[in-house]
């Protein structure tokens, strides 16, 4: 590598050596963790957010409405800064200095901050979803007698999400992407392990490669499933003509 | 609410910091910074996303395969990479320019994206009637297929400015004083301020942001959204190629004969 001028003695060793292959083993545990509870937990209050946002009544529409256009509009890091740092200093009874002493509130504030960015653009993606359901197959659901629950359950949500699935998964992808912001508030996740062995041993290229290379690959394999979901989930409508025949 | 009062009138810290007598910070930073990646990142980012729609697989792939890993890549990644490794191979760079190429980097990988869905929904024919009426490759280029790609590209562009925006913040955490940092700062000075220097933090993102989305809004509706995920990444057209470099290495080598 002489035309690269590379200062730079490669040493495979250093991630698989103790301390830090226990970093690094942790820190890939609690990428999972953060990224998987996010995803549902968004995907929950998103849908909840969109049903609010689509629905016609003013003190569930207004809202939901407030709520998405504050959020969206503020970085995503500015709100794992805030429930690390801001949220416990306004909870009442000392809950907030037990938050700070407890080790751990780092991840959950991770999680906190993380789900209240993501809902947002998941409610944004159902929302667009839900519009696109057409208004004949509500009215198809009226008739045969289902209330407005049921149809929400039973026609509205099934269609809206088949419909929304392959922006959801690249909406989800980019989530667990961001769950490496969580090194901001010290959750000692993976890209955290990294710097950490970085700023310990000044070898950080091993590590930051195996990282990356993580990433991209979980990045992929979540891709393919996304691809492989959402031709599980296509209704084939020959089919059901050709049944009906 | 007297506490955020205070603090409105630090406003000449948030937006520029200490600027003309020391260096440039808050707000401004921010918008700097996203000015300059997105300008760099549009250069690369039609580079690579014409390539992607190149027939020749020698240019398609190594452009599908920059676009795909950086796609899939945290953007602190990227920006680790730079910060840690441009060192490595004897590069000495500020912090400032460290961010602005990692940020290029990011944005010319998810620009590349809108640039091609554009270039594809222009319809096949236009390049075949612009060719018909006598125009040259590139002259059909110029006039007709790039202004009425740009056309459908520019409501995504805006979009996407706004999400670069909002992710020039992720700069904070190797130490540019952003809008972010200055936050941090103030609220670490003052922890009896806390909630008000995040509340300025977070409204100086929200106004320009807001800014943002509304003309982004208002273009989807005049242009129409483009919806570049949905483009299937296989798709490569013959005619869009810009550089018919083949051509004209056959052409010099015939006129030298």
């Amino acid at each position: 590598m002489k035309i690269l001028n590379l200062r730079y003695e490669f040493d495979w060793g250093i991630p698989f050596r103790e301390p830090y292959l226990g970093w690094l083993i942790t820190g890939v545990e609690l990428t999972l963790l953060i990224a998987a509870v996010t995803t549902v937990a968004s995907l929950l209050i998103g849908t909840a957010l969109a049903i609010m946002r689509t629905s016609r009544f003013r003190f569930l529409n207004i809202p939901g409405r407030l709520y998405a256009e504050i959020v969206r509009n503020i970085p995503g890091l500015f709100w794992l800064l805030f429930f690390y740092f801001v949220f416990p200093e306004f909870l009442p009874f000392g809950l907030g200095q037990k938050l700070h002493e407890y080790s751990k509130y780092s991840v959950i504030a991770g999680i906190l901050g993380l789900t209240i960015d993501n809902s947002v653009y998941v409610s944004d993606i159902v929302r667009t979803g839900l519009l696109g359901v057409p208004r004949g197959h509500i009215e198809a659901a009226v008739s045969t007698g289902l209330n407005r629950f049921q149809q929400i359950r039973h026609i509205i949500l099934p269609e809206a999400f088949r419909s929304i699935l392959p922006p959801l998964g690249t909406r989800m992808i980019h989530n667990f992407k961001n769950s490496s912001l969580c090194m901001a508030i010290t959750a000692p996740e993976l890209t955290w392990a990294t710097q950490q062995v970085e700023s310990i041993t000044f070898r950080g290229l091993e590590v930051t490669i195996l990282a990356t290379v993580f990433y991209i690959g979980l990045s992929l394999v979540m891709a393919s499933l996304i691809i492989r979901l959402e031709r599980h989930l296509k209704i084939d409508i020959t089919s059901i003509t050709r049944m009906r025949a | 609410m007297e506490f955020l009062f205070e603090q409105l009138k630090n406003w000449k810290f948030y937006l520029i910091g200490a600027y003309p007598s020391g260096p440039l910070t808050g707000l401004t930073l921010n918008i700097v910074l996203a000015i300059l990646s997105i300008t760099i990142g549009l250069f690369f980012g039609i580079i690579f996303g014409l390539g992607r729609t190149s027939c020749r697989r020698y240019i398609r792939y190594p452009c599908s395969l920059y676009i795909d890993v950086i796609r899939s890549t945290p953007l602190l990644m990227i920006i680790f990479w730079f910060y840690f490794f441009l060192p490595v191979i004897g590069a000495r760079l500020s912090l400032f320019w460290c961010a602005v190429i990692s940020l290029s980097v990011y944005a010319a990988a998810y620009q590349a994206e809108i640039v091609r869905a554009g270039f594809l929904a222009v319809p096949m024919g236009q390049m075949e009637a612009a060719l018909s009426t006598g125009m040259s490759r590139l002259q059909a280029l110029k006039y007709v297929i790039l202004p009425q790609a740009f056309k459908m590209m520019l409501p995504s562009f805006v979009s996407f400015f706004n999400s670069l925006f909002k992710s020039t913040s992720t700069v904070y955490i190797i130490g540019i004083v952003d809008l972010t940092r200055t936050g941090v700062i103030i609220s670490q000075l003052k922890p009896n301020r806390i909630l008000a220097a995040y509340v300025c933090m977070a409204l100086g993102f929200w106004i320009v942001c807001y800014a943002l989305s509304y003309a982004a809004q208002i273009l989807e509706k005049k242009l129409g959204i483009l919806d570049y995920e949905s483009y299937k990444p296989e798709i490569c057209r013959q005619d869009l190629v810009l550089i018919p470099l083949p051509k004209t290495v056959k052409r010099l080598l015939v006129s030298q004969k």
